[in-house]
């Protein structure tokens, strides 16, 4: 499989180790963080580079690499172009200092705005990047059950939900070691799923979903029977056969993110202008 | 067609804390008009080896040759502070190149894989076993022929052509989705335990069709774990164990080196276990002559004369 950002690797670093709940409720933040008005752009851009730093830095300690991310994220890059054109021709706001490109007229504001929101991306996908690549799926459903608990208070089946992504996450590495044996058994028949002309690329990609729907529906049925028989009740009390357990760094780590959180947001509220104190004073982005 | 392997070594997840060494140092030749059996408990790599029959895997190091269709990613070296290292880099790149005309040689080799009844995708019985000759290329009269020979050798006949896959029985979509193989008319096939889940009848049906189809010309590999299987049809036999070659020979001395199967946990077949024990107690029989009971009833008779 090529897709492999953000897929499960099973290293032992602290990061690791870390509680989900902890490392959910991080991923929240960072997100928060990075998506919050610190005033003016320069302001952004420190706050959204330290982010950075922080992210590579956590990249680097939980071993997933932060490079890979770019390589395989080709599909990216169309749409950053994408958002280029278009913030070209339908500029935000038309003031400020502009060139030109043939009869184009480009605000240097436009390719301000543009580099913000693939820094923005860029940072986003590496904060999942890191939560995802540490996490096993199981833990982060129980993540984010924990997380939704409130929503038992008003009667809502929060454990069905559960067991529902549960499963589903439980049944994607089947399902591609599935289509990855149907993939190789068709092959085997002269398939080729890379190279040739549209129509029988459609033919072929046909011949992998066919036999993965009748195989996903024989596995599902199956899955059925076997709750039932072992007397799976959807409404019954759950227990659980893992407990996750809260440790002193899981606490170490929530105040740390407690004290980004505050920063953040004491920064933000307050429109705090780095640059004025120091007395520096920059041209208007 | 022989196909040569040298120094084949292969390994899952490189560098990742899940690494496996699935293969280590396999050298072996399946000659031309070979029935060879791959024997070895799951997870010895006998899957893993087949795969590299026909490019579906690229070995982690190593050389194939199959019938002059050359995959060859063997070891680059390079000076580092004098010393001699292997260039990760270089190897990563010969593993990465593609490989050329890639549908010859998948003609060549065609894989029964486990389950095959899984790849049945199409409408109807004999469209689904045209698929494969299709794909290569043949022409819409060759393929038709092919794939009623095809299933005429299965013992799929015509009332089936039109019926769909998915409604047949379980050996019977078994024997159409090796029909859908055998129609590609390989010069090898491989088979990957395929008599697993049919009952005992079918079993001897789909092991005298492929004994058919070796007499007609076209090498064998079976993998399997059944022995009485390997003592009658096979003429070699590979032992795997941890992705290493432990054993080969003829099943007749496979089957005699008692020391080796108690060491490596295999079971000699009834027969010729009894066989053996007759032996041992002064029956002169010809232990090479051994297949299965009619011919050990035949052999005693002989003794006896």
């Amino acid at each position: 499989m090529t897709l492999t950002i953000g897929k499960f690797t099973p290293f032992n670093t602290i990061i690791h180790r870390l509680d989900a709940r902890v490392k959910l409720i991080g991923l929240i933040i960072f997100l928060v963080a990075t998506f919050l008005n610190y005033g003016n752009g320069y302001m952004n851009l420190v706050i959204n580079g330290g982010i950075l730093v922080i992210i590579i830095f956590l990249s680097i300690i939980s071993k997933t690499s932060f490079l890979k991310l770019f390589k395989s994220l080709k599909a990216m890059w169309m749409m950053i172009l994408l958002l280029l054109i278009l913030n070209i021709f339908l500029p935000s706001s038309s003031t400020g200092d502009f060139f030109f490109i043939g009869e184009v007229k480009i605000y240097y504001r436009t390719i301000i705005n543009v580099s913000f929101i693939l820094l923005r991306l860029i940072i986003v996908l590496g904060e999942t990047n890191i939560f995802t690549s540490t996490t096993k799926p199981m833990d982060m459903t129980y993540a984010l059950e924990w997380l939704f608990t409130p929503l038992k208070w008003i009667k809502v089946p929060i454990h069905k939900f559960s067991m529902t992504i549960s499963l589903a996450l439980r049944f994607i590495p089947t399902l591609a070691e599935e289509s990855e044996r149907i993939m190789k058994a068709q092959a085997s028949r002269g398939v080729d799923y890379k190279q040739g002309k549209f129509k029988d690329k459609i033919k072929a990609i046909i011949s992998l979903i066919i036999p993965l729907f009748i195989s996903s529906l024989t596995t599902s049925s199956e899955l059925t029977d076997a709750m039932e028989a072992r007397g799976y009740n959807p409404d019954g009390k759950r227990s659980r056969y893992k407990l996750q357990k809260w440790s002193l760094k899981d606490t170490i780590g929530t105040l740390i993110l407690a004290i980004i959180l505050t920063a953040m947001i004491i920064l933000a509220v307050y429109q705090f202008d780095l640059f004025a104190h120091l007395g520096v004073s920059l041209p208007k982005l | 067609m022989p196909i040569k392997i040298e120094y084949l070594y292969h390994i899952y997840d490189e560098g990742l804390p899940s690494q496996q060494v699935a293969l280590q140092d396999i050298n072996f030749i399946f000659e031309d008009h070979c029935f060879t059996a791959l024997i070895g408990q799951t997870g010895s790599g006998k899957s893993t080896l087949i795969q590299h029959l026909n490019g579906l895997l690229i070995p982690t190091s190593g050389k194939i040759d199959i019938n002059s269709y050359l995959i060859d990613i063997s070891l680059v070296y390079k000076e580092k502070k004098g010393q001699k290292i292997i260039d990760q880099k270089a190897m990563k790149k010969k593993r990465k190149a593609k490989l050329k005309d890639i549908k010859t040689l998948r003609k060549k080799v065609g894989i029964v894989f486990q389950f095959p009844e899984y790849q049945l995708f199409e409408d109807t019985v004999i469209k689904d076993v045209s698929y494969g000759p299709k794909n290569f290329g043949l022409s819409d009269d060759e393929v038709l022929e092919a794939s009623k020979h095809a299933l005429d050798l299965v013992g799929i006949d015509k009332s089936y052509y039109d019926r769909t896959p998915f409604a047949l029985s379980g050996g019977e979509k078994r024997r159409v989705a090796i029909a859908g193989i055998i129609a590609m008319k390989p010069d090898v096939l491989v088979l990957d335990e395929p008599t697993v889940g049919l009952d005992a009848n079918g079993e001897e049906k789909l092991l005298n069709l492929i004994e058919n189809i070796h007499k007609s010309g076209t090498s064998i590999i079976l993998a399997t774990h059944n022995m009485d299987v390997v003592l009658k049809y096979c003429q070699q036999a590979i032992v795997l164990d941890k992705g290493k070659i432990v054993k080969q020979s003829t099943p007749l001395e496979l089957f005699q080196d008692q020391e080796f199967l108690t060491h490596s946990s295999l079971v000699p077949p009834k027969v010729f276990s009894f066989a053996l024990k007759l032996k041992a107690h002064g029956l002169d029989i010809d232990l090479s002559k051994i297949k299965d009971v009619d011919s050990l009833a035949s052999e005693i008779m002989k003794a006896k004369r």
